[in-house]
């Protein structure tokens, strides 16, 4: 039964690639930039195609929201490219330093204006963990939260969702819409063709800010946070096991042995003689060695 | 950022370093009158205008029985808060923090200066200075922490930011820390416990006087290496226990003592880094920042040390004597500009040795800071044509410094490459880093505008052509053709033809003689040994490498030598060499005895017996230039630092 008014909301949020090793800034809080790669949350992505499933199915609408600077277009590009029908990114600079309750209500407010029925994001992020902030807008907006949903079911005026609890048990739980949903990572992404990716690229993306939400910039952003960081310690690298070289070494052969960490570099051997003789001190090295027999 | 972890600041206590790179302690010979210098304010000064974090003071003496050295701070009168006070509001200047090192050096010096007495745990004679100390009665161990406390105040007052205690490879603490120097049946000797009594007093007397906000460190001596001493398993303990007592806030640590002062300041034959895997040690029993200090001369390295936990702070000592400014140079990704030290230890170790100021062969502006230091250089207010001759490192110091200042520069060498006699010198065994110093100035002299010529071989005439208004002369010097009656002989080769494999028919059995004394014998010498020959030197000193001394070369140099089969006849003025090609003799007398003997038959011979100077352009361009200079070996053969320090001086004179 295709139901033109089911709006659903879909938040993508990026993520940095756990792949490659990452390193921790040590002036101030953060991942140094370095070698880091931005990927695409994957449980937004898995997500973002249960959404999709659900307007392929019923002609749901999908809004795709994403919340930060401009390199987030895109993933709104890539979303577009799947078949999101709306794309907002939602940022200002007085957003900037934002806590998860600062951030928490920029989505409220989103959720508030858009109104849509459903609320799809992932659960958790790969580099992160948990994102408190879908959770703490679903409670702001006075409006329930699934998370850890890994099926869900649409009923009248209503979801059925089997999440994960622990212990690798599930529980089936039931909520009224609208609501939020946190799925998580399993649907494997839509490919998007060619020519999808093409036209993506030209469609635009909307581009909200503070004003347009009528958020003060008081509440959000950095004064907005209600969580300061006092510091921000980085972790001792384990040290290097030392293997005490003997005593009785003369000093500059323990430093060798120190610093070879304890390996000794086999000595050659002379050998003189005749060339009968030499092949046949080689050959028998050789055997000694048990490289020939 | 190229180096994240170089970079990153690190508490040390109740003070923030901004980046991990400290300019550890060492004798300068710069204080005047017992007193902080000037000198030392301008010297210390650069190295924070080059961007180190933390700059340690060299050592201060706390005690008037503690007179090593002729010009170090009596830090225990009060008349040095005044001088520390310059001193530390000049470095503050740049963001860097600076803690002064108080030590008693106890056995380790000798009561020639001080007229006194030296005091240790034990009458033992320490192995360089062979002066019986005093046993120290409990009562003077008292004396000394209390000289510890009033030293750490007049510290504070001039406005440090921080003291390190000497607990390293010279100091009273140690010697009471080690077996070998501590006999003491008393509650001061035997056990661990009672060993760490005195040095454990000495910082719980400075603790005291400075307060709790205060930063506070210790350097050990992480390894005395040495059979009977201390060793890495003590220490760690030693350190922890220091850890647990609460009362110190860093471990700087050091390596060797006297016994084997060639581990203390390693050369060039001694791996970089070598100390690494001792930092590593400590660190890993301790929670304390660990300090690492030993032939780290790069970035690189000191990143790599950093980033894989072997140590919290990278002290460089000779590579910031050498580049003062390396930290600002990594920090903004301009390793080509950085002048590597190259661990020869003839300006630094070699020099201080002998009670001279302390220098570098790379840098002329060490201790002379004020008037060559960064910023000094000002543009020539007449711009002239300048041709230099001869880009060994005097003619290239000489092209960098002209050109930097505006000069239109021309540089020819007649070799394909620049560099001069270092080309040679680093093809001796071992020697190879000694090509870093061509590495660290052709980019230099790049930069600065000159422009070089190779391969030609520039004659009077066509220098005249080029009508210059200075001409600089540094076309360096050649073997002394006859230094020696019989030199004309057949299988007669000098020391550069050998290096540069220019010795056709040197066979297997060499003799080597060594009017040198340096590694210019002892390098060849070893040189021929890795090639299976049989090499026998002779030399009239008392004995082979007899300037090998100061800069810590002896010990490793025959050792190796004696290794590798070399033979010595030492006592030797030689007189005459002779005989056919293939069945050498050498004839000469013992300078003691005179008694006359004949060494050979050898295979071959090779002479270290002297440079001439190469000055044969110079003579004839002589009164037809308007300036005309020479500068390094063409005007007397001597080392590379005078090459650098006249090729500085005159580009910065014209």
């Amino acid at each position: 039964m295709p139901d033109n008014n089911l709006n659903i909301l879909v938040l993508l949020r990026e993520c940095s690639d756990p792949r490659p090793p990452a390193k921790v800034i040590t002036r101030g809080a953060g991942i140094s930039e370095r070698g880091l790669r931005r990927i695409a949350n994957p449980a937004d992505l898995s997500a973002l195609e249960e959404a999709l499933v659900l307007k392929d199915r019923l002609g749901a609408v999908v809004t795709v929201l994403a919340m930060g600077p401009q390199r987030l277009d895109d993933l709104l590009h890539l979303a577009a490219s799947l078949g999101a029908d709306r794309c907002i990114r939602c940022w200002d600079h007085g957003m900037d330093g934002g806590d998860a309750t600062a951030d928490a209500r920029v989505l409220s407010r989103l959720i508030k204006i858009l109104a849509p029925a459903l609320i799809f994001s992932g659960s958790r992020l790969p580099d992160r963990g948990d994102d408190p902030v879908p959770a703490l807008a679903a409670a702001l907006s006075r409006i329930p939260c699934l998370a850890a949903v890994t099926e869900l079911t649409l009923g009248n005026n209503n979801v059925k969702a089997l999440r994960k609890v622990d212990r690798g048990g599930y529980q089936e739980v039931a909520a009224p819409l609208p609501c939020v949903v946190l799925f998580e990572e399993g649907a494997v992404p839509r490919y998007p063709s060619v020519e999808a990716v093409t036209a993506a690229v030209a469609t635009g993306v909307e581009k909200w800010n503070l004003a347009s939400l009528g958020l003060p910039f008081w509440e959000v952003g950095a004064s907005g946070a209600i969580l300061p960081l006092a510091e921000f310690g980085v972790p001792r690298p384990d040290p290097i096991r030392v293997v005490t070289p003997d005593a009785q070494l003369p000093a500059f052969e323990r430093i060798i042995s120190l610093l070879s960490g304890g390996i000794k570099s086999r000595e050659g051997r002379l050998h003189s003689g005749s060339l009968d003789e030499t092949v046949a001190g080689i050959w028998q090295i050789l055997v000694e060695e048990g490289v020939a027999t | 950022m190229m180096f994240p972890n170089l970079f990153s600041p690190l508490k040390l206590g109740t003070v923030e370093v901004k980046n991990r790179i400290s300019f550890q302690p060492h004798l300068t010979n710069l204080a005047v009158g017992n007193l902080p210098s000037e000198k030392q304010m301008y010297y210390w000064g650069e190295r924070a205008k080059g961007g180190a974090g933390l700059i340690i003071t060299e050592e201060m003496s706390v005690h008037p029985t503690d007179m090593s050295y002729e010009k170090l701070i009596d830090v225990y009168h009060p008349e040095v808060i005044e001088g520390f006070k310059k001193i530390t509001d000049y470095v503050h200047q740049y963001d860097a923090k600076i803690f002064a090192q108080l030590n008693h050096n106890g056995q380790q010096g000798d009561g020639s200066i001080s007229r006194l007495p030296v005091w240790a745990p034990s009458p033992m004679p320490d192995v360089l200075f062979r002066e019986t100390p005093k046993e120290m009665e409990p009562e003077d161990i008292e004396e000394v922490a209390r000289y510890f406390a009033k030293s750490a105040i007049h510290v504070r007052e001039g406005g440090f930011d921080g003291i390190e205690l000497q607990f390293g490879h010279s100091s009273l603490a140690r010697q009471f820390l080690s077996p070998l120097t501590n006999f003491r049946s008393d509650e001061y000797g035997g056990s661990l416990e009672n060993r760490l009594r005195a040095p454990l007093k000495f910082i719980a007397a400075v603790r005291k006087a400075v307060g709790k906000d205060f930063p506070l460190g210790v350097r050990m001596c992480a390894d005395e290496m040495i059979p009977g001493g201390l060793d890495l398993a003590q220490v760690q303990e030693i350190c922890a226990q220091l850890e647990a007592s609460g009362l110190i806030d860093f471990m700087d640590l050091s390596i060797a003592t006297f016994y084997n002062l060639y581990l203390v300041e390693g050369s060039m034959h001694t791996p970089l880094g070598y100390t690494i895997p001792l930092a590593a040690g400590v660190r890993e029993k301790i929670k304390l920042p660990v300090f690492c200090t030993g032939r780290i001369n790069d970035p690189v390295m000191a990143e790599k040390v950093l980033a894989s936990g072997q140590a919290d702070m990278i002290g460089m000592c000779r590579a910031l004597i050498c580049d003062p400014h390396l930290p600002k140079k990594a920090f903004e990704g301009r390793l080509d500009d950085i002048r590597y030290c190259i661990a020869c230890n003839q300006g630094c170790i070699g020099r201080i040795g002998m009670n001279k100021l302390l220098g570098c062969v790379q840098n002329p502006a060490v201790g002379r800071e004020k008037e060559w230091g960064e910023g000094t250089l000002k543009p020539a207010a007449v711009k002239k044509k300048v041709a230099i001759v001869g880009g060994g490192p005097g003619g290239m110091w000489a092209a960098k410094m002209a050109g930097r200042r505006g000069h239109d520069v021309t540089l020819y060498d007649r070799n394909e490459n620049l560099g001069g006699q270092v080309l040679t010198a680093m093809k001796g065994a071992g020697r190879d880093e000694f090509g870093v110093i061509i590495r660290n100035e052709k980019s230099q002299v790049d930069k600065s505008g000159a422009k070089v010529k190779l391969g030609v071989e520039v004659t009077t005439e066509q220098l005249l052509a080029t009508k210059p208004d200075v001409v600089i002369i540094a076309t360096g010097s050649v073997p002394k053709e006859h230094p020696v009656g019989g030199a004309d002989g057949p299988s007669i080769y000098n020391v550069l033809q050998v290096l540069n494999n220019e010795a056709a028919d040197l066979g297997q059995n060499v003799c080597l003689i060594d009017y040198d004394g340096h590694q210019r014998a002892a390098a060849t010498a070893e040189f021929l040994a890795n090639q299976g020959k049989k090499v026998h030197m002779i030399t009239s000193s008392l004995f082979i490498g007899a300037e090998l001394g100061p800069t810590q070369d002896l010990y490793l140099t025959r050792q190796r030598l004696l290794q590798k089969g070399v033979t010595f006849t030492p006592d030797i003025a030689v007189i005459e060499v002779g005989g056919e090609a293939g069945a050498k003799t050498v004839k000469g007398f013992n300078v003691y005895s005179n008694i006359w003997d004949e060494w050979g038959p050898f295979d071959s011979l090779v002479l270290a017996m002297g440079q001439r100077v190469e000055d044969s352009l110079y003579m004839s361009l002589k009164g037809k230039v308007d300036e005309l200079y020479r500068v390094g070996d063409s005007v007397a053969p001597r080392k590379v630092d005078m090459a650098i320090w006249e090729g500085h001086k005159i580009g910065r004179e014209i």
